[in-house]
Parts: structure tokens; C-alpha cells; sequence
């Protein structure tokens, strides 16, 4: 398995090269200047085009002559026909200029009441022009061409994210288009200092991938590492922020997620603040946030929407149940084959009443229990919604009461493995709640052969691992490991937000000043100033 | 071609854990969980071992609400004779399907008999063996065997060994140290062990059939009282209910107790739920002679009144305090004074209380501390406060020219 992985890698590296060899991916005369003849122009469009039916060539026979190139569903056609084509072909040359000839400069400076505008000279930004829902005029006698933003496909609406839901709180998500994502971020912070640098990744798909981060909060070496990992990428084609993910997270083998995606803007936002480094893709709601630590995968939004005592509550709640949904079933077994005179006398017997009659070792019984809730888990998700209803049916069948009755598995095994579900649910973060959901395996192995014994030995390995884990630089286990007493206020606890006066020392930069100290409310306050 | 090496290391590393794993597990339908454990006298100085295993599927687990339904007894008994005890587990496995498991036993009984040939050779294995539990009560079958003591039924308790627990937690002793006290007292250096006996069937009256062979499904038992053991570990002596009480008052093993007096000059008597019971052993030496003050003291409230007085009244509480002391400081004496005469073992624990109140006076006494103990000139001094006198201060049923203020 090992040897194949070399050779799998050693044929990427082929790959790669290959790759470069063949960049850019389109025809060598990309670079081509354009000529002056509208007629080799087109030509030489209409051959990098060649076989695309969804480009249009619109050509406007004045004089001089010209030629419209767009993608046909990246525009906005009635914006086209309003703005750029009645100009051209109906109205007067305006004022002043009587009698001269259409011309390019005329056309950018008078006919074309587009906002966004730029002068192209070679067929390459041409094309890339014309693929980034521009259109591109070309007219006859100029060698250079008018690219027109004219964005104007379609686009879902804003809606509430489905994975993240909050009781409390804005109720807007991302959507796939990365101009709406980045205003949404831009109207919650109305700074200059926010800044959005863009960058094109993939060789073939050309997807626009932003950073954002807020200029005086960001920690400077966090940045530089980003733009640095980002710029090393070299892929065909970016589909979803996942692909930019395993490109660069720290450590590709970890079950633990190091980089953050969330459908929410607020809780975007909330990071940049903490002097997180945002990455948004286009085409996708998810955007990318680092670094991640440990603590991160156990906050909810609405921790910070509810009132500090609250949260902190259900912060412990929280952090049982991720607990439970690591050994609860490992510890069951653990306890029921190998220390039997750990469980309470009276635990013991009901456990080895409902045990009597079941045909398989208790940890066969949990491991297959486990499994069929994994893949109820699985299905309901992947299945159409019309059968779903099928599924959580029938799945109530096979992790129930009747698996019970038929004397398959016993009742205790059903409760463990239904109490382990709804914890693992408890983990806000979808994708570190999977880490979790992953390990509870191995656990369940060790538990099964080594008892006890093993589960300890499992949570040194898993100790181990987490200790060394780093995302992006910073310790995957801090503030806890290596200990920051200021920001452990958001770890186990939720202070209030007036006492937590300083970012992480770890995420932000120099500027660490949050909250200016003294913000206590009370009926006091205040008044002895009047 | 290192990290092909690791890999091949790697995968030759992982069948020793799934190789030579603990696979000493044992599923919980594989094991005979035994909860109760007898020791009796055998022929040929063996000793006969019984066990009350449960049957798992006689268990109600509730869901059913059959409670009550099945009329079968969720236990058996199981015995097996040895020159010791594992011998005797060895022949009683021959009767098991499966392990004894003896990790959850809660109660241990000793049959008289086996009780008066003396437990000190047999009581190593309940020290040694790691899955045993230390917090486990001892007690002795009093005119009787362990082994009829197990097959008995209680009306209470599914596991009936289980109901000689609560009886003991019910006169005011904490339980799960049995065992514990036990072992601490034999191995001091002159305190001697006591022990709870009961006895089976829960009316006295059986107790004057005693010498009759009894039914082994005669329900319940009762206890009747305290085994004293000797240094030998061998029983020498029985102390019935109340003196049992005051011994444990004496050596702190008490949490609660009821204590009845009758008030000198007056018509009737009170009653009196102790708790808080504290006791203070104090040695001296007066004219070469060992003297023990032993300070009893306990909070209590009046729960029943069948004289006339006030209650509300500090006088007549004080009246009550004092009447309360008395007849606390005379039982607790009487008691102390049948075992220093009757049996001269240390079972009050005062050799322990010299050796930590005075180190010097004990090692002067100490060869020949059962002699000491038995001339020991005793007083008791006990000191009640009354806390709560319950809702009325006199009786309801009272006229007002009845009333005593």
C-alpha cells in the first residue's frame, strides 16, 4: 500500500511536469497582439473559440465595422442591448465629434455606458476577457479592444446556510457567487483596512480565489504563509474551496480538520477580527478560514449571541458529549468483556439479563451497530427527499426495538450506540464533528483487544498527535497547550465580551487591543461623571 | 525505500496487538456473578464454600413489568468443599457453566461453627486476589450454617443476601466496611475483631427452635447481634442487639440510634433518634491502675413523649438530657464491664486509643495488655443534646392542668 502511494505520488510529480509543459492550456498565440484589421482579429478569435457555441460574434456593420464577442448566459443581454448596441447602432455620433469616424476611443469614452472598462491588445485577454463575462468590442483600424464588464448570469438568492443554523443571529449565507460573498463580508466591515486580494488558481477552470484579512489585525507571518501556500498550487481546476483545502493544510493525514469553512458570513467576519486570514473561492458558499485550532471545531455561532452564562453551560454540555461520542461505546466494551467490576452491581446484572441469548461478543455487537448507524447516517443524507422518510423507518427498525426483540443485538448496545449518535451531533463544526465520528473506530478496536488498557493507550496516541498538530503555524491544542491564561476566556468558559479585552496572541498580529478594559455595565457605572 | 522499510515494520508490529491482545475477556453471559459467599466448617478441618450466583435471565429487567411475576428465586446456591478456599472453588466449578466471577460479592458469611474453629488460616485470598473487593460485610450465621443462610428467600430483596445488607445500614452502621474493620482489627496489635451475626427467620420465636434443624426456605433473617472474636481470630463470644450498638457507639461505627428513657420522677418515658454520634476515649494512669474515660456524645431529636412536660421548656429538657445520659452511660458500661469480664478481648478498640493518645504508657502495658484489659476501671460519660423536639411541646392529647411546666 505504502509502494503504491510512492508510485502514485512519483506519477503526479510526472504529472505536474506534464502539466507545466502544456501551460497555459490555450493556443500558442495567446500572446498574439491584435492587428489592425478587424478581419484577422476575428479570425483569430473565432480559432481559439472554435467549437464553443456559447460564444456569440455579434458584428455591427458601421463604419467602421464592429465586432462584439461575449459568452452567451454570462451576460446581462438586455444590459447589452441597452447600453452598448443601441448606442452603437442608433444614435448620432455625438455632439462635437460630427463627421469623425467611430473610433475605439470613442467608443470607451462616449458609446459604451459600462462602469467597469479596460483596454485589451492580445487575443489571450481577449479570451479571458470575453470567459470572465465581459464583452469585448473590436473595431476595425484598432489594435486594441474594449473589455466590458457585463456581468449578468444567474445566481442563487441569499439564503439561511442549511449546515449552520443558529437560533440567534444574522440569518444570511454565502452563495456561489464570490462578488456577492465578499459584499457580504464588505457590509458588515465598512474599513479600508479590510483588504481583498485576488488571485486565479487553476490551470483550466482560471477560479478567482480571495483572501481577506484586515490590515493591523492580521498576524503578518499567517498572511505570508497563506499567499505563499495559495501560490504554489498548480491544479487543473478549482470546483469548491475543499480542493484549495487539501492543498494547504499543514498535515494531510491528520484526522483533525486545520482549516475552518463556513457558510456564514458573521462567522467570517468574527474571524477576521480575531486576525484570521479568510479565503473565499468562487463558485462555492464555503469559505475557508485559518488558521483552526481544536477549541475552534467546539464553538457554535450563537455562543456569542447568547448571554455569557448560558453559553458557558452549554460550552460543558458541549464538551461532555464530544467526549461521550468518542468512548462511550469503546468504554462500554471496555467495561462489559474486561472489568466487569467497574459497573455497579446492579448495572451489571440488568446488563447481563438483556446480554443473555445474543449471539455475537459485545464488541462485535457494538461495532455493528455503529456501522449501521453510520450508514443510516449516510443514506439520509445522500438519499432524494422524497425517500427519506423510508429511511429514518426503516432505520428505526435496524437501530431499535426490534433488533432487540429479535434478539440480535442486546438493549444496552442500542442505548450506547443512540446516545454516541446524538453526541456526535452535538459538535457544531460538521467537519470536526467527522474527525470524532472517524476515531470512535480505532477506539472501538483498541477497546475490543486491549480493554481499558487500550483506550488509554489510544488517547496518549490521540494526545500525542494533537499536541504536534500546527495549522498554519499555530499550535492546533492553544490557547490550552501552549497556555495563553488571557484567551483561555473563550475556551472552557464564555466571558462576558466586555472582559475579553485582548485578541489571541497566537492568531493576530501586533494590534492585540480588543476591548478597552473598564466596560463592566452596572447601575454605577456612569454616574460619576455627572 | 526508508519509508518502505517503516511500512513493512509497521504492519509486521500490528498482529502483536491483535495476536497476543488481552484475550483474557470474558462477555457478561460468560461469567456466574456471585454476589454472596459462604464459608463453612467441612469435615477433616476443610472448609465447605457456597456461593449465591445469579441467574441473569430470572433478573427482571423491567420492560416487561413482570415485576413480581416470576416466583422462581433469581439466584442459586452453589458450594464445593477444599482444604481451602480456591481448592473448594475449584470442586464447585465442577457444578458451573460458567466463571465464577467474584469481583461484585457484597456480602461474606461465616457459619457459627466455622466461626468458633477460628477464620485466620483461611482469610489470606480475600487479601490477596485482585478482583476481589475490599468493601464487602462479614457476618456471622448465627445457629447456623452460611450455606442454609444463602438458599434462605428474603420477601424484600430479588438477591436475597443483599437484604442483610440494609438490615445492617438500617441499625445505624456504615456498610462496605465490614471486611475493611475486620482485617484492620485483627492486624492491630491488641484490639480484637467484632463482627454482625444474624440469624435466619425473622421472628424471635425461631430462635428457641434453634436447636431444630431449620427449613431452608424459611423466609428472612434478622440481626441478632455482634460475634466477638478473640486475637486467634476464633469466636468466643456474643453480644446481643443493644450491647452491639453500644460497642459500636464506643469504637465510632454508629450514625444513628434510638435510645428510650424513662424520666426519674415522672409517669412515662421518651424517646430519642441520636445522630451525630461521636465517642472520645481517654486513657490515664490513677494509682498504677489503668483508667479509660470514654466521652460519648450525640445530637438527638425527641420524637416521642409519654410524660407530661413541657417541651418548650428548657428545664424539662435538661431533665430529659440528663435522664438520657444516664441510661446511656449505664448500658454502655454494662456492656463494657460482661466483655472485660466475660471474654477480655479488646474489642472496643482501647489498645489503639493508648497507642495513639500515649505511646509510652502502651508500650509499658502491651505484654500483658489482656490482663491490663480486664482490670481497666472504665467510666463513661455521655453528654446528649437535644436539638429538635418535634412540633408540639406538650402532648396534644393533654388537658392544659395536666401539663407539667
Amino acid at each position: 500500500m505504502r509502494l503504491l502511494r510512492i508510485r502514485s505520488r512519483k506519477k503526479s510529480v510526472h504529472n505536474s511536469n506534464h502539466f507545466g509543459s502544456t501551460n497555459p492550456p490555450f493556443p500558442e498565440d495567446q500572446h498574439t497582439e491584435l492587428s489592425a484589421k478587424l478581419a484577422i482579429n476575428e479570425q483569430m478569435i473565432r480559432e481559439v473559440f472554435q467549437k464553443c457555441s456559447d460564444i456569440i460574434f455579434r458584428s455591427i456593420s458601421s463604419n467602421p465595422e464592429v465586432l462584439i464577442v461575449y459568452a452567451d448566459g454570462l451576460i446581462d443581454t438586455k444590459l447589452l442591448d441597452k447600453v452598448v448596441l443601441m448606442p452603437i447602432l442608433f444614435e448620432e455620433t455625438p455632439g462635437g465629434l460630427e463627421g469623425t469616424p467611430i473610433s475605439g476611443q470613442i467608443i470607451q469614452d462616449k458609446l459604451v455606458a459600462v462602469s467597469q472598462i479596460k483596454t485589451v491588445s492580445t487575443v489571450g485577454e481577449v479570451t479571458e476577457g470575453v470567459l470572465k463575462a465581459n464583452i469585448v468590442l473590436l473595431v476595425d483600424g484598432e489594435n486594441k479592444a474594449i473589455a466590458a464588464e457585463l456581468k449578468g448570469f444567474e445566481k442563487r438568492a441569499i439564503e439561511e446556510p442549511a449546515a449552520e443554523i443558529s437560533v440567534r443571529g444574522p440569518r444570511d449565507g454565502f452563495t456561489e457567487t464570490l462578488r456577492t460573498n465578499s459584499s457580504l463580508i464588505r457590509r458588515r466591515i465598512r474599513s479600508p483596512k479590510l483588504k481583498m486580494e485576488s488571485k486565479t488558481v487553476g490551470q483550466v477552470s482560471q477560479t478567482d480565489v480571495v483572501i481577506l484579512y484586515i490590515e493591523g489585525i492580521v498576524s503578518n507571518s499567517v498572511l505570508e504563509e497563506v499567499h505563499n501556500r495559495i501560490d504554489r498550487i498548480v491544479m487543473d481546476g478549482v470546483l469548491e474551496s475543499g480542493f484549495i483545502e487539501e492543498f494547504i493544510e499543514d498535515a494531510p493525514w491528520s484526522p483533525f480538520p486545520q482549516v475552518q469553512n463556513t457558510e456564514r458570513p458573521d462567522i467570517v467576519c468574527a474571524s477576521l477580527l480575531e486576525g484570521k486570514v479568510a479565503i473565499l473561492v468562487d463558485n462555492t458558499p464555503f469559505v475557508l478560514i485559518v488558521p483552526m485550532t481544536f477549541w475552534t471545531g467546539l464553538q457554535a455561532v450563537e455562543d456569542y449571541y447568547e448571554r455569557s452564562i448560558y453559553t458557558t453551560f452549554i460550552r460543558f454540555v458541549r464538551y461532555i458529549l464530544f467526549n461521550i461520542a468518542l468512548l462511550l461505546p469503546s468504554l462500554y466494551v471496555a467495561l462489559s468483556t474486561f472489568h466487569q467490576q467497574l459497573i455497579p452491581t446492579n448495572l451489571l446484572l440488568s446488563i447481563a439479563n438483556s446480554r443473555e441469548g445474543v449471539p455475537f461478543p459485545t464488541f462485535v455487537e457494538t461495532l455493528l451497530m455503529e456501522f449501521m448507524f453510520e450508514g443510516l447516517r449516510e443514506a439520509g443524507i445522500r438519499m432524494p427527499k422524497a425517500v427519506g422518510s423510508a429511511v429514518s423507518i426503516v432505520g428505526a427498525l435496524v437501530i431499535g426495538q426490534a433488533a432487540v426483540q429479535a434478539g440480535i443485538v442486546s438493549a444496552p448496545v442500542v442505548i450506547v450506540v443512540a446516545t454516541t449518535g446524538i453526541a456526535s451531533f452535538a459538535i457544531p463544526r460538521y467537519n470536526f464533528g467527522t474527525a470524532y465520528r472517524l476515531l470512535r473506530f480505532p477506539m472501538l478496536i483498541l477497546a475490543g483487544v486491549l480493554g481499558l488498557y487500550g483506550i488509554i493507550s489510544g488517547l496518549f496516541l490521540l494526545m500525542i498527535h494533537l499536541l504536534g498538530l500546527r495549522s498554519f503555524g499555530v499550535p492546533y491544542m492553544s490557547p490550552v497547550i501552549p497556555k495563553v491564561p488571557q484567551s483561555l476566556k473563550d475556551v472552557f468558559i464564555r466571558a462576558p465580551r466586555w472582559s475579553m479585552n485582548r485578541r489571541s496572541a497566537f492568531l493576530s498580529g501586533t494590534n492585540q487591543t480588543r476591548i478597552p478594559k473598564g466596560q463592566q455595565p452596572s447601575s454605577k457605572r456612569g454616574k460619576a461623571d455627572e | 525505500m526508508k519509508k518502505l522499510y517503516r511500512s513493512i515494520m509497521f504492519f509486521l508490529t500490528l498482529p502483536l496487538i491483535f495476536v497476543s491482545g488481552c484475550w483474557d475477556n470474558s462477555e457478561v453471559n460468560e461469567i456466574a456473578i456471585e454476589l454472596a459467599w459462604g464459608i463453612d466448617k467441612a469435615e477433616n478441618k476443610k472448609v465447605m464454600i457456597s456461593a449465591q450466583a445469579i441467574t441473569p435471565t430470572r433478573i427482571n429487567s423491567g420492560q416487561d413489568g413482570k415485576v413480581g411475576e416470576s416466583k422462581d428465586k433469581p439466584f442459586f446456591v452453589v458450594s464445593g468443599e477444599g482444604v481451602n478456599t480456591l481448592d473448594a472453588v475449584q470442586q464447585m466449578q465442577t457444578k458451573l457453566s460458567r466463571l465464577v466471577f467474584r469481583g461484585h460479592r457484597r456480602v461474606i458469611v461465616i457459619g457459627e461453627s466455622m466461626a468458633r474453629r477460628g477464620v485466620k488460616d483461611i482469610f489470606d485470598t480475600y487479601t490477596r486476589d485482585p478482583n476481589l473487593k475490599l468493601r464487602t460485610d462479614i457476618f456471622i450465621v448465627m445457629g447456623g450454617t452460611a450455606n442454609e443462610f444463602l438458599k434462605t428467600s428474603y420477601p424484600l430483596e430479588n438477591i436475597s443476601a443483599l437484604g442483610v445488607l440494609g438490615e445492617y445500614d438500617q441499625i445505624g452502621t456504615p456498610i462496605e466496611m465490614g471486611l475493611l474493620n475486620f482485617l484492620h482489627a485483627a492486624t492491630s496489635e491488641g484490639a480484637c475483631p467484632a463482627i454482625p451475626a444474624v440469624a435466619i427467620g425473622m421472628d424471635s420465636k425461631s430462635e428457641d427452635q434453634q436447636n431444630q434443624k431449620m427449613s431452608s426456605n424459611s423466609e428472612g433473617f434478622r440481626i441478632i447481634g455482634t460475634g466477638i472474636f478473640n486475637k486467634d481470630l476464633k469466636m468466643v463470644g456474643f453480644l446481643n442487639i443493644g450491647e452491639g450498638r453500644a460497642m459500636r457507639w464506643v469504637t465510632g461505627n454508629l450514625n444513628k440510634l434510638t435510645v428510650p428513657a424513662t424520666i426519674p420522677g415522672e409517669d412515662g418515658n421518651v424517646s430519642i433518634i441520636l445522630f451525630k454520634l461521636h465517642s472520645n476515649i481517654q486513657p490515664t494512669v490513677q494509682n498504677d491502675k489503668l483508667k479509660m474515660v470514654i466521652t460519648l456524645t450525640a445530637k438527638g431529636a425527641i420524637r416521642e413523649n409519654n410524660t407530661r412536660l413541657d417541651l418548650t421548656q428548657t428545664n424539662n429538657i435538661s431533665l430529659i438530657q440528663s435522664a438520657l445520659d444516664k441510661h446511656i452511660e449505664e448500658t454502655v458500661s454494662r456492656t463494657i464491664s460482661r466483655v472485660q469480664k466475660e471474654y477480655g478481648t479488646d474489642i472496643f478498640g482501647f489498645s489503639d486509643a493508648i497507642k495513639r493518645k500515649n505511646l509510652r504508657l502502651w508500650k509499658s502495658i502491651r505484654n500483658d495488655w489482656e490482663e491490663e484489659f480486664r482490670e481497666a476501671e472504665i467510666s463513661v460519660k455521655a453528654d446528649i443534646t437535644v436539638r429538635r423536639i418535634g412540633v408540639t411541646g406538650p402532648s396534644l392529647q393533654l388537658k392544659q392542668d395536666e401539663i407539667e411546666k
